[in-house]
C-alpha cells in the first residue's frame, strides 16, 4: 500500500541546462509528460511538464516562416528556465490512498517521490496509480463478484467471509459502497472463483439479498426535481 | 428434418469432480435423460467418439501444459492448478476423448454424413488458455476443433459464436492475433462475471485486431438485450467475416433460473439465439456448424435449453 512499492523507479530524468529540445526529444520518444530535473547528485531541482513546454512553445497561429524561426530560438532555452521550481512532491511512505487524494486535490498527473536529503526515488504518475488500483481491486486475476446487500450493523462481514471461507475460496478484495438506503451497505466481494453457486445459497440462507448492482445503478440515478 | 449428429460417450461421466462441484457428470445423465424422454433423441445420428490424436491437443496447447495436466491426474491430485478445477484420475483421458469427439463431429459433418452436430462432451474447453487451465475447463474443445478445421480441411476461415454466459477468455487468447479465426462473445459483463474479461475494448491484437468482437451484457438483463446486441454486434461482424464454417460454445448457465449468472435469458430467449444463429450459418457456412457444450448448471432448465438447442439443428434446413 506504500509509495515506494508502485513507484516508478526507471527514472528519465533531465539536469537544469538540458535544452527544451532535447527535452521534448525525450518526452516524445519515452511516451511520458514529466520529467523531473535533478543535479549532478540526484537531488530533486524541479519538474518540467509537457504543459510547460507547450507553454514556452510560440503560438501555432504565426505564419509557418515566423513560427519556425521563433520555434528553433526557443528550443534553445535550457528546462530551469520553465520548470516547476518547488514542486509537489511525495515521500516513498505516503500511502496509495495518501496520493489519490492528493492527486486529485492538487490536480497533478505525476509527483516525483523523494527521500529526506532531497533525492529523487522515484516518480507516481496516475498510470502507476491506476495499476495499482487494478491490483488491489484484483480485477487483473479471473474471479468473480458478488452483490450483497447487508444491514448496517456489527458482524455483518465476518458472516460473508466466513461463508466465502468454508468454500475455500480466495478473496481478490472487497469493495464496501453506500446504498441509498442509510440503514443498508452494498458490499462487493471479488472472489477467485466460477464456482459461485454454493457461496450465493449460503449467502441467501443467511439472510444476505443478493441484490441486482442494476436497480442499485438506477436507484442512484440523480432524480430531476 | 435435416440430419444432426449428436456426440456422446457413457466415458464421458467418468470424469467426477467433487461432491457439489457444479461442473459434475449429472449435468450430461440430465441431458441425455431428457432427449430419451422428448424422443429426439432417436431422430439424431449417433456420433461414437475416439481420443484426440494429440498432435491436435498440441496444435493449440503447450506440450509442458498438456504433459502438467497428465500427470497431475496419474498422481490422484483433487484439482489442477486452481480449486475450481476439480480433477480425479481419469478426467485427463476423458478430456482426450471431449476433443475427440469435436473432430469426429467435424469429421462427419465434412464428410457430408451429418449436416451438423451438437456434442454433448466434458469437461468444457472455453477457459483454457494455452498454457492454463481455468474455470473447469483443460482442453479448448472449440478452438482445438477450429484448427483441426483449418489444418485437416483446408479451411481458411472460421468463425467462433460463444454464448456462454463466461466470457470464453481461453479461445479470445488463442485467436487474438490470428485474422483467420473470428471470435465473437456475448456473456454477463466482466466487472460483475467470471473471468473478468471479454470486455468491449477487446477486440484482438496484431494482425487479429478487429478479429475479436465482445458484447458484455449487464446482470439483470435478458432476452431483450441480447436480441439487440446479436442482431447489431454479431450479424454485421460475421457478414464482413464470411465464415466457411461456424463452431458454437454453447453455454446455457445465462437462463433466469441458473444461479451462475445474473443475466435473465428466458428459454424463449434461448431459442431465439439459436434461430439467429443458424440464419447467419445458412447465409455463410453453408449451414455447416458444430455445436459444443459448455456450461449450464441447473439441471431443472438445462435438458429442455439442450434440447430446444437441438431442435433447432434438427429442423433447420440449410439452403
Amino acid at each position: 500500500m506504500f509509495v515506494s512499492e508502485t513507484m516508478a523507479t526507471d527514472l528519465i530524468t533531465v539536469r537544469p541546462d538540458t535544452t527544451l529540445k532535447e527535452a521534448k526529444g525525450l518526452m516524445q520518444e519515452k511516451n511520458i509528460r514529466h520529467l523531473p530535473v535533478v543535479d549532478e547528485v540526484g537531488k530533486l531541482l524541479g519538474i518540467v511538464t509537457d504543459r510547460d513546454m507547450r507553454d514556452a512553445q510560440p503560438s501555432s497561429l504565426l505564419d509557418e516562416e515566423t513560427y519556425a524561426r521563433t520555434y528553433e530560438r526557443v528550443m534553445e532555452h535550457r528546462v530551469e528556465e520553465i520548470m516547476s521550481k518547488e514542486p509537489l512532491t511525495i515521500s516513498g511512505f505516503y500511502t496509495l490512498q495518501d496520493t489519490l487524494l492528493v492527486m486529485g486535490k492538487k490536480k497533478v498527473g505525476a509527483l516525483p517521490v523523494i527521500n529526506e536529503d532531497g533525492m529523487l526515488e522515484g516518480i507516481m504518475s496516475t498510470r502507476d496509480l491506476l495499476r495499482a488500483f487494478v491490483n488491489i481491486m484484483g480485477i487483473g486475476e479471473p474471479g468473480t463478484l458478488l452483490c450483497i446487500l447487508v444491514q448496517e450493523r456489527p458482524g455483518q462481514m465476518k458472516k460473508i467471509v466466513d461463508i466465502i471461507t468454508e468454500e475455500n475460496v480466495s478473496l481478490g478484495s472487497v469493495m464496501v459502497a453506500k446504498y441509498w438506503d442509510k440503514e443498508k451497505r452494498a458490499v462487493f466481494p471479488y472472489v477467485m472463483t466460477q464456482n459461485v453457486i454454493r457461496i450465493k445459497e449460503k449467502l441467501q440462507a443467511e439472510g444476505f439479498e443478493l441484490f441486482d448492482p442494476m436497480s442499485w445503478y438506477l436507484d442512484q440515478l440523480p432524480q430531476k426535481k | 428434418m435435416g440430419k444432426t449428429g449428436f456426440v456422446f460417450d457413457k466415458r464421458y461421466l467418468e470424469h467426477v469432480t467433487f461432491n457439489g462441484h457444479p461442473e459434475s457428470h449429472y449435468r450430461l445423465i440430465a441431458i441425455l435423460d431428457g432427449l430419451k424422454q422428448n424422443g429426439l433423441l432417436e431422430k439424431l445420428i449417433p456420433i461414437g467418439p475416439e481420443p484426440a490424436n494429440q498432435r491436435w491437443i498440441e496444435a493449440t496447447h503447450n506440450i509442458h501444459y498438456i504433459m502438467r495436466f497428465e500427470e497431475a491426474c496419474i498422481a490422484g491430485f483433487p484439482d489442477f492448478e486452481h480449486q475450481d478445477n476439480s480433477i480425479c484420475r481419469e478426467t485427463y483421458d476423458v478430456a482426450l476423448l471431449a476433443v475427440g469427439g469435436v473432430l469426429k463431429a467435424i469429421d462427419s459433418m465434412m464428410a457430408g454424413d451429418v449436416d451438423n452436430a451438437f456434442c454433448a462432451v466434458r469437461p468444457p474447453g472455453h477457459h483454457a488458455e494455452q498454457d492454463r487451465a481455468l474455470g473447469f475447463c483443460y482442453f479448448n474443445n472449440v478452438a482445438i476443433g477450429a484448427r483441426y478445421l483449418q489444418q485437416n480441411y483446408g479451411i481458411k476461415r472460421v468463425g467462433i459464436i460463444d454464448f456462454d454466459v463466461h466470457h470464453g477468455n481461453g479461445t479470445q487468447k488463442i485467436f487474438e492475433d490470428d485474422d483467420s479465426v473470428f471470435y465473437y462473445s456475448i456473456h454477463e459483463h466482466p466487472s460483475f462475471a467470471f473471468p473478468g474479461t471479454g470486455r468491449e475494448f477487446e477486440k484482438g491484437t496484431g494482425a487479429g485486431e478487429t478479429y475479436t468482437l465482445n458484447t458484455p451484457i449487464l446482470p439483470g438483463r435478458g432476452d431483450m438485450d441480447y436480441r439487440k446486441k446479436l442482431t447489431t454486434d454479431m450479424i454485421p461482424a460475421f457478414k464482413n467475416f464470411q465464415p466457411e464454417v461456424m463452431l458454437l460454445s454453447a453455454g446455457f448457465d445465462g437462463h433466469s433460473a441458473d444461479l451462475m449468472s445474473e443475466i435473465n435469458l428466458s428459454t424463449e430467449g434461448y431459442k431465439f439465439i439459436s434461430r439467429t444463429i443458424l440464419n447467419l450459418v445458412n447465409k455463410y457456412c453453408e449451414g455447416r456448424v458444430v455445436s459444443v457444450l459448455e456450461g449450464g448448471y441447473n439441471l431443472d432448465v438445462l435438458p429442455g435449453l439442450v434440447a430446444d438447442h437441438i431442435r433447432a439443428l434438427l429442423e433447420n434446413q440449410a439452403i
